[in-house]
């Protein structure tokens, strides 16, 4: 019996698979139901619900503002952290890097219910809850940000700051022509991990923002139970808003591909 | 070829998988298969933390399912497999249905069984099930006249017909909604405002509500109506309302769905919003025994374990069921078309045994809407006065057992987990089943979304869309004129930069 031979194209059959049944389709049924509305009509009516009702809209501006905020801050943090990591020469640099990533190797459920103590602790609970949220999001996410950081910092050929310091680039000057560009790739990683589940993340503010806080994710959920097709066109939205950012980003051109986590 | 073959087999290997599973699954033929869906955590799973759970006579005590399908099997002499499954909200459960999954008997709360009765899903209880005579038909025979009572008197519409609740579904358990409080840090006289006390300054921060709109519109409701049900209350007293034209008139102002209400409830939430300390689903009672606050609003079963945990800790807390009235609700049993009726109602009745009741009334918390023999001494067993105690003050349960019965509670128990789990018969007066909306539910659902979603002035809508899309621009720019670019200094006069240097 003759054994079927195998070409290597064959072995993306299983993932080609996979991406049809669980990316693409539900893509497509997202899209159905936004366009729908409960007759099973084509309808244009949720799109224009969503774009005539002020809660909606200003849900939608608030979420982006609060995910532009957290990405802002964790960007901010992690920058200098994972500068001065990738620089030293630190033995157990190696065991700080860790120390920051540890927190994402515990239950989220049981972070976010340790920090609402924490809060209820120093009194901040229920009294601040914007500040919570966004507090709880960017403790959440900062791994997301230091590790591509890290990573595309790492690879910065050190012959370049020799050259520029022989050629008498001073710290800012060094920083603006070789640091900064070189690590765009890592930023523009670290930006896009962080901001769309900012936007989406609704467990850290329903329980650090008590529930008083709604972000656009919150709404999908709560109309998923009630009404799926607003729920599709809200998703929808969402998926444009995020795409566009994306897009605008650079976050689809392949030709700096340095990021990525490795942990 | 080559794809083509590979194709082929990997249809012939799917095509093996479902053989694969039936070889797996193979028993008797005749085997007789039962879906249920139910809440989570809402049945008796067996283990330590069952009722019937005993160190030394059941050290390993069976989950109410096991049992069930030895004693159909004993008593049919069919043998018979549970496939049971949970939802986490009557919303999942409806979608699904809608899905197009397919049970036996599901258990939604009282206002899915009528939205699913509405649309025609729902196939009605036989006339059997009803039959008195039997002694199998454990449920009618031990179910409690008050709830049969409730349940013959509600109406639902299905298959176009008016019909009474009884002939669709069968209790399992029920509640009704309150305040859980502590009393050190709020005053009776303060109770006394009734729902009102959650936009009273006084407990600003220190209040908690449930983050879902329907016991949210209902406590709006009546707070929005306080003064017409306390006028009800009145007359009632006075004798000018009978008892149940005195709860039919309630029912009628929890039901109110009309625009005028909506918008009235809307303005309340909203500043109740701004009063409260969040809206909760789980966190409620923790933050009531840490406390954190000083009033949750509860479910009764929540309310009784949320005072047992606290009596842990060394926390009194109470129970209260405010004056102008509170939500009633059931949890049923309800078959959809096409199930398994002879095997459902089994299970039903199964269930429904005193025993079987006190089991998953212990593991569950609610209280069981079966009443007897054992369920009495259930309650007796736990809340009973110590027999030397001068201060215990009888309780009066004959409402719901339907013959006289009352029982010697300690005093404090008056606003403790007995009035939580049973409350008494002029309480149970004032409350209210809430029926789904119907045709307000997109007006309510709305309301929930302007009550829960934030909100801006139009120009601050305006500003921030005109921000990111000069952002945007200002990208797009970069991106098209120089790309990398934009971090270089130009060169200096006279100097040319090296990739723009023509190659020699």
């Amino acid at each position: 019996m003759k054994m079927p031979r195998f070409s290597r194209k064959t072995l993306c059959i299983p993932y080609a698979v996979f991406l049809l049944f669980f990316v693409i389709v539900p893509m497509l049924v997202i899209v159905f139901y936004a366009f729908t509305d409960t007759a099973n009509g084509f309808s244009f009516s949720n799109f224009i619900n969503f774009f005539s009702d002020p809660t909606k809209l200003s849900t939608i501006v608030y979420s982006f503002v609060i995910a532009l905020i957290t990405t802002a801050v964790c960007l901010l943090l992690a920058y200098p952290v994972a500068y001065i990591l990738s620089r030293s020469k630190m033995k157990k640099k190696n065991v700080i890097l860790m120390l920051f990533v540890t927190p994402m190797w515990i239950n989220f459920v049981l972070r976010i219910n340790a920090i609402r103590e924490l809060l209820k602790w120093i009194g901040l609970l229920g009294e601040a809850n914007y500040f919570n949220t966004i507090f709880g999001m960017v403790y959440d996410f900062l791994p997301f940000m230091i590790l591509p950081l890290y990573t595309t910092m790492l690879k910065i050929d050190n012959n370049l700051y020799e050259a520029s310091a022989d050629l008498g680039g001073n710290a800012f000057i060094t920083f603006t022509r070789i640091t900064l560009p070189l690590s765009m790739p890592g930023i523009m990683s670290g930006i896009t991990m962080v901001f769309l589940p900012s936007m989406t993340n609704y467990v850290v503010s329903d329980m650090l923002g008590n529930s008083k806080v709604t972000i656009i994710g919150k709404f999908i959920e709560t109309y998923f139970g009630t009404d799926w097709h607003m729920g599709s066109m809200i998703a929808l939205i969402l998926l444009v808003v995020v795409f566009v950012s994306t897009l605008l980003s650079g976050g689809f051109k392949s030709e700096d591909n340095v990021r990525g986590a490795n942990i | 070829m080559n794809a083509k073959k590979t194709i082929s087999v990997i249809l012939s290997a799917l095509l093996l998988l479902p053989s694969l599973a039936l070889l797996g699954g193979c028993g008797g033929e005749q085997e007789i298969r039962l879906r249920i869906y139910n809440w989570e955590e809402y049945i008796d799973e067996g283990g330590e933390d069952s009722y019937a759970y005993d160190p030394i006579d059941n050290p390993d005590a069976p989950s109410m399912i096991d049992d069930f399908e030895s004693w159909y099997e004993e008593t049919y002499e069919k043998p018979i497999r549970v496939e049971y499954s949970t939802f986490g909200t009557n919303e999942d459960l409806y979608n699904q249905l809608k899905l197009g999954n397919s049970y036996d008997l599901v258990c939604p709360s009282e206002y899915m069984i009528m939205k699913l009765a509405a649309e025609n899903m729902l196939q009605p209880l036989s006339e059997e099930f009803f039959d008195g005579s039997k002694e199998e038909n454990y449920y009618i025979n031990n179910v409690s006249p008050y709830i049969q009572g409730v349940f013959e008197t509600g109406k639902i519409t299905a298959d176009g017909e008016e019909h009474r609740w009884s002939d669709y579904a069968a209790g399992y358990m029920w509640g009704t909604t309150g305040l859980i409080y502590n009393p050190e840090t709020v005053s009776d006289e303060d109770l006394k405002q009734g729902w009102s006390i959650m936009l009273d300054e006084k407990y600003r921060k220190k209040v908690t509500t449930k983050d879902n709109v329907r016991d949210s519109y209902f406590v709006g409701l009546a707070i929005n109506y306080y003064e017409d049900l306390m006028k009800l209350k009145q007359d009632h007293t006075e004798g000018i309302l009978s008892d149940n034209d005195y709860n039919a008139a309630i029912t009628e102002i929890m039901n109110r769905t009309d625009e005028k209400s909506v918008a009235e409830v809307q303005q309340i939430l909203l500043d109740m919003k701004a009063n409260i300390f969040g809206f909760e689903t789980d966190t409620g009672k923790s933050d009531m025994v840490k406390g954190t606050i000083s009033l949750n609003f509860a479910w009764s079963g929540d309310a009784v374990y949320a005072m047992d945990l606290a009596e842990e800790e060394g926390v009194y807390l109470n129970f209260h069921i405010p004056e102008e009235g509170a939500n009633l609700f059931f949890d049923g049993w309800v078959m959809p078309k096409g199930a398994n009726a002879q095997a459902a109602e089994a299970f039903i009745n199964f269930m429904s045994m005193p025993e079987n009741a006190v089991r998953n009334m212990d593991y569950i918390g609610y209280s069981s809407v079966i009443a007897g023999e054992e369920i009495l001494s259930y309650i007796e067993e736990i809340y009973s006065a110590e027999e030397n105690d001068e201060t215990a003050v009888p309780y009066d349960l004959s409402y719901f057992f339907g013959e006289e019965v009352i029982i010697l509670a300690p005093e404090e128990q008056l606003d403790r987990q007995l009035y939580g789990q049973y409350p008494p018969e002029s309480v149970m007066l004032r409350c209210a089943v809430m029926d789904y909306y119907g045709e307000a539910d997109a007006r309510i659902n709305e309301l929930w979304t302007k009550v829960k979603g934030e909100m801006l002035d139009a120009w601050a809508i305006v500003v921030i869309c005109v921000a990111v899309v000069l952002i945007a621009l200002f990208v797009i720019y970069v991106k098209l004129g120089s790309k990398i670019d934009f971090f270089r200094l130009k060169p200096k006069k006279g100097y040319v930069r090296i990739d723009q240097q023509p190659l020699r």
